[in-house]
């Protein structure tokens, strides 16, 4: 240091160094030690034969990877996942958009609508679906029951693979999208009025309006909450437990749950860190292709 | 005092290019230049908000180039009307000295005092929000002079202010940092001249270097460089290129005697400046009328010669058709002469 | 053709209305019912329908064989959720504003890589990280405990702080920040004295969505506690798969639902003034 002259004293310097990783380094070390060295430990079983009847890393290669891929329940877990996810969340989208717009400048009553459409997403998914469960009691449930009143014959909600699988779709349209309503109408509230104004004297109608200016300029949010929504989409596994368990068979049967079906009821839990590293991997990229199309699509058709 | 030797950084918009300069107390420092001419640049250097790459600041003989922000008693008003918005006025103005270690009733006792010199007495439980730009400027003025610190800055505290409001707030200035004799106040400003009026020198910048400095009206009457006449005048000067041969001085079709005690420079090529008010209506030049403006009690008329475009200063209000012909005289008394490298080269006999 | 739209709306508000109500209206007839009234099938209005009974609220603070304890899990739901979001939002809230106002370094990566990592968590299935936190909290002695869920639920909620706080400081000029420093402040004293007081919707919204999704987590309560720490959603999972009566469990659900619900009433308000915008673009 010396030998380049500074006599003067680098006080100021260090005091905005230390500053700064004072702000950083309490939550970047939190996570890498909370997230980071878990994430490097499963990579480490995921090469080992850990299971009930024998604990302990030891290194038995990529066999575990070669059982996955192999391993068709994971595969059609995964496909059941992807079509649950893409079909829930694209419902939840075109409802939540349809809900923002129709609430976005209610005068009379709009706060109130506003409040009740947000309360689904702020209750707890398992707790609802214990409710649910009993709203699809198929002999005392009252879903059958108002069926019942239009003449429709008792439905197999939770007892048929086609039911079970429509049953979670109605939950976790019901509780996830208020999340999409919460975004766009964030958004709709935002948005500026110059291009409305141009679609008026241009004598726009209120369909051409919609597809003209508020769609493209909702673009940007539209792709944020629909990658935000698959994400939490593709975890889905509570409501799953609860209303089906995953049945009738494996009918509902998602991604997470036969990994936690693996890993912590049978305790293999070499082969399910395989599995779950997989599932993660898949999602990774999946998720970025999807934003990527998204992206092209929309902001490309705006662009 | 303070004394800035060579200074030099590396921002993102304009660097300032070996800045020195020497800074007296009591004193006000006009800087004028264009926007991106580096004033803010200079301002934040000081301040310690942008680092250094090369250079010095001194304050009193002491270097205060690596001190923290906080340890350099000096005070930024910002051209954006900041305050601190969870705050009162009262409160704003106090938050300095709290700093400085006073008890809450000594600052807020001070703060108020000041407070009712720069207009504010009646609002001092307001909050900024619910202030006009105009009050919420005073505020941060009367928050940065509070402190007393050795160098006050203001940077283009007038810029977002509406018309009426910048002639009152330019008007009260000096009253309002009157008393403020230990201090060095640095002011920023795009307008020549409200840098004129309210500086005892006059610091003129471009592309992050000082290019002129000196007594306001000096720098007027004779502008060291081509750029620094540039940015001095208003409304704009007009540069004609022409050339000096035998005595006289040629421009397109026109030329010129020197009269008026000017002395022409060897012969070759010169940039001859036109000051707004060195054409004159009447005269052996003929020009085609542009666009012409009114400014206050003036008129600024945009001519077009063939030797090229320059600007007319008349008083009163007069119309003149855009299109017609008008011919006009040259007032050698107000044109200046540039070398070829900016350099000014008018020179007169008194 | 706007009367037809008019009418369409109003009946697509009023359904969608119905549709969000009607499992917390079904909870909450079925929690004033008793064995008669659940196995004659579905009614629904009390004393035309059924006689109300009200065992389904009483059995919930009751203790013994006969009860159901829900105050210890919701003490324990409370305690967790709280302290965990407490601390996601207190280093959430210092990274983001690190990461707005500082420049790091570290090789190749940037400030906009750091964030990135903290937000991409959010992409991580709880599955993958469920058998490294089951063994080491383990390895902690910090199985079942409130303080093991707490650690393991600030890694869920850190994410979400960052991600809000960083967009909201991107929104408050640096000017303010820098003002600070010439008023007398260090960089430290500058974000407590005056970018703190200045973040209060900023905080309200990540602390929101902070309570939200640690409140309603199932699956790592599930898998990292058993019978010394209960949380609400897996005391009701648990009642669920015994022989428990449907009107505990409506009784039950309803009193676990009742504080985020009132949570909405506070999001809506920051949803209409636009607050919220900022940090979904």
């Amino acid at each position: 240091m010396g030998a380049y002259g500074a006599p003067t004293s680098h006080r100021g310097v260090n005091t905005m160094l230390s500053s700064k990783h004072f702000f950083l380094l309490p939550a970047l070390l939190t996570l890498v030690a909370i997230i980071l060295f878990p994430l490097l430990f499963t990579i480490r079983v995921s090469f080992s034969s850990w299971d009930v009847f024998q604990s302990g890393l030891d290194y038995i290669g990529g066999k575990n990877y070669g059982r996955v891929f192999a391993d068709e329940r994971f595969w059609q877990s995964l496909g059941r996942l992807s079509l649950l996810s893409l079909i829930s969340v694209s419902l939840q989208y075109t409802l939540g958009f349809a809900l923002a717009l129709a609430v976005w400048k209610q005068v009379r009553g709009g706060r109130f609508l506003r409040v009740l459409f947000l309360i689904p997403m702020m209750t707890t998914p398992v707790v609802m679906s214990v409710i649910w469960r009993t709203v699809f009691h198929e002999s005392l449930g009252p879903a059958n029951d108002i069926l019942g009143m239009f003449g429709i014959g008792a439905v197999p909600w939770l007892s048929s693979a086609t039911g079970a699988f429509i049953s979670v779709l109605i939950v976790e349209i019901w509780q996830w999208t208020p999340f999409m309503f919460l975004l766009l109408l964030a958004g709709l509230v935002s948005l500026p009025r110059e291009p409305y104004l141009a679609a008026a004297i241009d004598g726009a109608g209120t369909w051409r309006t919609f597809w003209q200016v508020t769609f493209p300029l909702m673009a940007p949010i539209t792709i944020g909450a629909l990658i935000i929504r698959l994400i939490e989409a593709s975890k889905i596994m509570d409501t799953v437990y609860v209303l089906t368990s995953g049945g009738p068979g494996t009918a509902t049967e998602t991604s997470s749950y036969y990994i936690y079906i693996r890993g912590l009821r049978d305790f293999q839990i070499g082969y399910s860190a395989a599995l779950s590293l997989v599932y993660l991997v898949i999602m990774i990229v999946s998720l970025t292709v999807i934003a990527k199309l998204l992206l092209r699509l929309l902001v490309g058709k705006v662009g | 005092m303070l004394q800035v030797d060579q200074l030099t950084t590396a921002d993102p918009k304009v660097s300032l290019q070996d800045i020195s300069f020497q800074f007296d107390a009591g004193n006000i420092y006009t800087i004028l230049g264009r926007t991106g001419a580096g004033k803010t640049e200079l301002l934040r250097a000081l301040m310690g908000l942008n680092p250094l790459v090369e250079g010095d600041i001194q304050l009193d003989g002491q270097s205060i180039a690596k001190r923290p922000v906080k340890d350099r008693s000096m005070s930024l008003v910002y051209q954006q009307f900041i305050n601190y918005p969870h705050l009162s006025v009262l409160d704003n103005v106090a938050f300095p000295l709290r700093r400085q270690g006073k008890k809450k009733a000594e600052a807020q006792l001070l703060a108020a005092k000041m407070l009712t010199t720069v207009g504010l007495g009646d609002f001092l439980q307001r909050r900024p929000a619910q202030l006009s730009g105009g009050q919420q400027q005073r505020v941060a003025l009367a928050r940065a002079m509070v402190k007393k610190s050795r160098i006050l800055m203001l940077d283009e505290p007038l810029a977002n202010l509406d018309y009426k409001l910048r002639e009152q707030l330019r008007e009260e200035f000096p009253r309002l940092v009157a008393g403020n004799d230990d201090s060095v106040i640095l002011y920023t400003t795009t307008e020549p001249r409200e840098a004129m009026e309210l500086g005892n020198t006059m610091i003129v910048m471009t592309d992050g270097r000082i290019v002129a400095s000196g007594p306001p009206a000096d720098l007027f009457a004779h502008p060291p460089t081509k750029d620094a006449a540039s940015v001095i005048s208003d409304p704009p000067i007009s540069f004609i290129s022409g050339f000096v041969r035998s005595g006289a001085l040629y421009f397109g079709e026109g030329q010129l005697a020197p009269n008026n005690g000017l002395h022409l420079p060897p012969d070759g090529p010169v940039t001859i400046a036109l000051r707004p008010d060195a054409i004159e209506p009447g005269g052996a030049f003929n020009a085609t009328i542009g666009l012409s403006e009114f400014s206050g009690s003036e008129t600024i008329v945009h001519l077009d010669f063939d030797f090229g475009r320059a600007i007319m200063l008349v008083e009163g209000i007069e119309t003149f058709e855009a299109g017609s012909r008008l011919s006009v005289s040259i007032q050698t008394e107000h044109i200046m002469l540039f070398a070829s490298d900016g350099q000014n080269i008018t020179t007169r006999t008194k | 053709m706007n009367k037809f739209y008019h009418i369409l709306k109003t009946l697509f508000l009023f359904g969608w209305s119905l549709f969000v109500v009607f499992p917390f209206l079904w909870a909450l007839t079925t929690s004033f019912k008793d064995a008669n009234a659940i196995t004659s099938g579905a009614t629904y209005i009390p004393w035309v329908d059924y006689e109300p009974s009200t065992q389904g609220w009483t059995s919930l603070f009751t203790t013994g064989s006969q009860g159901i304890n829900i105050v210890g899990p919701f003490i324990d739901s409370a305690a967790v959720t709280l302290i965990a979001s407490l601390v996601s939002l207190a280093l959430g809230t210092l990274a983001a504003y690190g990461l707005s106002r500082f420049e790091y370094r570290l090789g190749f990566v940037k400030n906009s890589d750091i964030t990135f990592f903290f937000i991409s968590q959010r992409i991580m299935p709880p599955i993958v990280l469920a058998i490294p936190f089951f063994l080491m909290l383990k390895e902690l002695g910090a199985l079942d405990t409130i303080f093991g869920l707490v650690l393991v639920y600030v890694a869920l909620l850190l994410p979400i702080a960052v991600w809000v706080m960083t967009d909201f400081f991107a929104g408050i000029p640096k000017e303010l920040d820098e003002m600070a420093m010439t008023d007398g402040c260090s960089p430290i004293g500058a974000f407590f004295r005056v970018i703190l007081p200045n973040s209060v919707p900023g905080l309200v919204v990540a602390g929101m969505f902070c309570l939200i999704f640690g409140w309603n987590d199932f699956f790592f309560a599930f898998t990292l506690t058993f019978t010394e720490t209960q949380l609400l959603p897996v005391s009701i999972v648990s009642l669920n798969s015994s022989v428990t009566p449907w009107w505990s469990l409506s009784a039950f659900a309803l009193i676990s639902v009742a504080p985020l619900a009132c949570v909405a009433v506070i999001v809506e308000r920051y949803m209409s003034r636009g607050t919220m915008s900022g940090a979904i673009r």
